[in-house]
């Protein structure tokens, strides 16, 4: 490879000059600097009026339909911050699930180093369209197409799922070893063997680490479908925010904030079991907060 | 080969063939070289001469420059003998996440299927070879070829746990239980001590001699070369890449 930076000064000289650069554009998009100077005192108003103390009442049984949950301690799960979690995590899961068995076709069309060249860049055109558009606008899309609901959500999540997942897949599948392949190939297994016996087993641990990724990906992504009506919790930030009820959204968020934080750690330990070195990669409370390179 | 007769067909026949990775610079030529059934050939040569080339090429991994390879009466490209031939590359290519058992039914998957295509009066195509019948056979076979190398106790091991001569191993029992015409290895016996290379060049060879198949191997130790084949091709790297075939123990022997 080329050496780009030929002494010790041209590496930061480079840098500051992007920074400046952006510095640049920033300055030409602003018309009015002297708008920041009361953004303080607007964000100590904002927290103290409206956002602060949290309305923990989200967390009480719905006033309707009437809580017939018994005993009365798990009222709570008559709680619209209950149902709407709930459902988004349904959400998630469902359409991970399906999108799962939807990107792992396209993703073995898609690598490169199973099939010809022009098979493989339709399938990577399709999964860059599936991709191209975020979770929200395809959520906007189906409520057009089958109206308000879960079943909206799940289809838009599923199609962003099957964009963004397959190209994960297709890039560990492209990035396993060659010589497998060549093996399979001289014995004369067909396509569908190769695919099934070679390529899956080989990239499994990618394959499901990747899955399980996508589920906490899709729940942080399903809280904001709601918004456009696609079902789950968003639906209540929504409501609550037309309403200019902070108090009530900034408890969903907490409750949001750690529910994530929860999925993420079993995420991160769930994952640790499919690398091959789980001895040496425990994970830790701190390393959901951290990456891996600082908290170790 | 003595025993053989006169009019035997060859499993490998390579008429001029020139390999190689770029059009204008062939890495070797061969003029003619033909393997027949029973024969252990080797291949000698300093790294990077084109050796494992050649292996691949006969593999039909990749195109020949020029001129013809035929396998098995088959020439190629577009060929397609399913489980004629075994192939053993240098890294092994076995399944790392997967079992020995899997890894090992893969070549005999493989191989039973190729008796059965034969065996019936319709041909089959291809692609039907995935909707088999699970095989009792095709197992009982893979797990003779485990037997065989000794790996009976690993048997549900993940291949990546196993050590480096081990895995070698695996992949002899793979191709072993393929029961194809042509094996092609490529230093099958490096990173092994010396009770493994006997036992897994044993039953290769006994394979090869008692099934009428052919072995060709790659091998850079030109002493363990001679020992252990029949015919001994050296590629040597010079002007021309001349191919050399030079008379062996085996041929003296004879």
């Amino acid at each position: 490879m080329k050496r780009i930076f030929v002494n010790s000064y041209s590496l930061p000289f480079f840098l500051l000059s992007i920074f400046l650069f952006a510095i640049l554009i920033l300055e030409g998009m602003v018309s009015d600097w002297g708008r920041l100077s009361g953004s303080l005192g607007n964000l100590t108003e904002f927290i103290q009026e409206s956002l602060w103390p949290p309305d923990w009442s989200v967390v009480e049984p719905q006033a309707y339909p009437v809580c017939t949950v018994y005993p009365t301690f798990m009222d709570f799960t008559c709680s619209t911050a209950w149902i709407g979690l709930i459902e988004t995590i349904k959400i998630a899961f469902v359409s991970t699930v399906f999108g799962m068995i939807l990107s792992l076709p396209f993703s073995l069309l898609a690598a490169r180093n199973l099939n010809s060249s022009w098979v493989s860049y339709s399938s990577r055109f399709l999964l860059a369209a599936f991709r191209s558009l975020p979770s929200l606008i395809w959520a906007i899309f189906f409520v057009i197409l089958i109206g308000f609901g879960p079943l909206a959500g799940v289809l838009a999540m599923t199609v962003y799922t099957v964009g963004y997942l397959g190209k994960l897949q297709y890039e560990s599948i492209e990035g396993m070893a060659k010589t497998p392949l060549d093996a399979a190939e001289a014995m004369g297994l067909s396509k569908l063997e190769t695919a099934f016996e070679v390529v899956i087993p080989e990239s499994a641990n990618d394959l499901i680490s990747q899955a399980i990724f996508m589920f906490e990906y899709n729940f942080r992504h399903g809280t904001v479908i709601g918004i456009v009506g696609a079902g789950g919790i968003g639906y209540y930030i929504n409501l609550y925010l037309k309403f200019l009820q902070y108090d009530k959204v900034i408890a969903y968020l907490i409750i949001i904030f750690i529910v994530v934080l929860i999925i993420d750690f079993i995420s991160i330990k769930a994952r640790s079991y499919f690398t091959e070195e789980v001895e040496h990669n425990s994970p830790s409370w701190i390393s959901v907060f951290l990456p891996s390179f600082i908290s170790k | 080969m003595t025993d053989i007769p006169w009019n035997i067909e060859p499993i490998v026949r390579l008429n001029d063939v020139s390999i190689g990775y770029k059009e204008h610079e062939p890495l070797v030529q061969i003029p003619n070289l033909e393997i027949f059934p029973g024969e252990i050939v080797a291949i000698a040569g300093p790294s990077g001469v084109g050796k494992s080339t050649l292996l691949k090429t006969i593999a039909g991994l990749m195109k020949p420059l020029s001129g013809s390879v035929e396998v098995c009466g088959k020439v190629s490209p577009n060929r397609t003998n399913r489980g004629e031939l075994g192939y053993v590359p240098q890294s092994l290519g076995l399944v790392r996440h997967a079992s020995v058992l899997h890894n090992v039914m893969l070549g005999a998957n493989a191989g039973h299927n190729k008796t059965v295509s034969i065996s019936l009066p319709v041909p089959i195509p291809q692609r039907i070879h995935f909707f088999r019948l699970p095989s009792t056979l095709a197992k009982n076979k893979a797990i003779e070829a485990i037997k065989s190398m000794g790996l009976e106790e690993k048997i549900n091991e993940p291949i990546r746990k196993l050590s480096g001569g081990q895995q070698r191993r695996v992949a002899t029992a793979r191709t072993l239980a393929q029961s194809p015409s042509l094996i092609l290895a490529d230093e099958f016996l490096s990173e092994l001590d010396q009770d493994t290379i006997d036992m897994v060049l044993g039953e290769v060879t006994q394979y090869v001699k008692s099934n009428n198949a052919a072995l060709l191997v790659v091998e850079h130790d030109i002493s363990r070369a001679k020992i252990m084949a029949d015919r001994l091709l050296v590629i040597d790297d010079g002007r021309v890449n001349p191919f050399i075939t030079e008379p062996t123990a085996m041929e003296v022997k004879i």
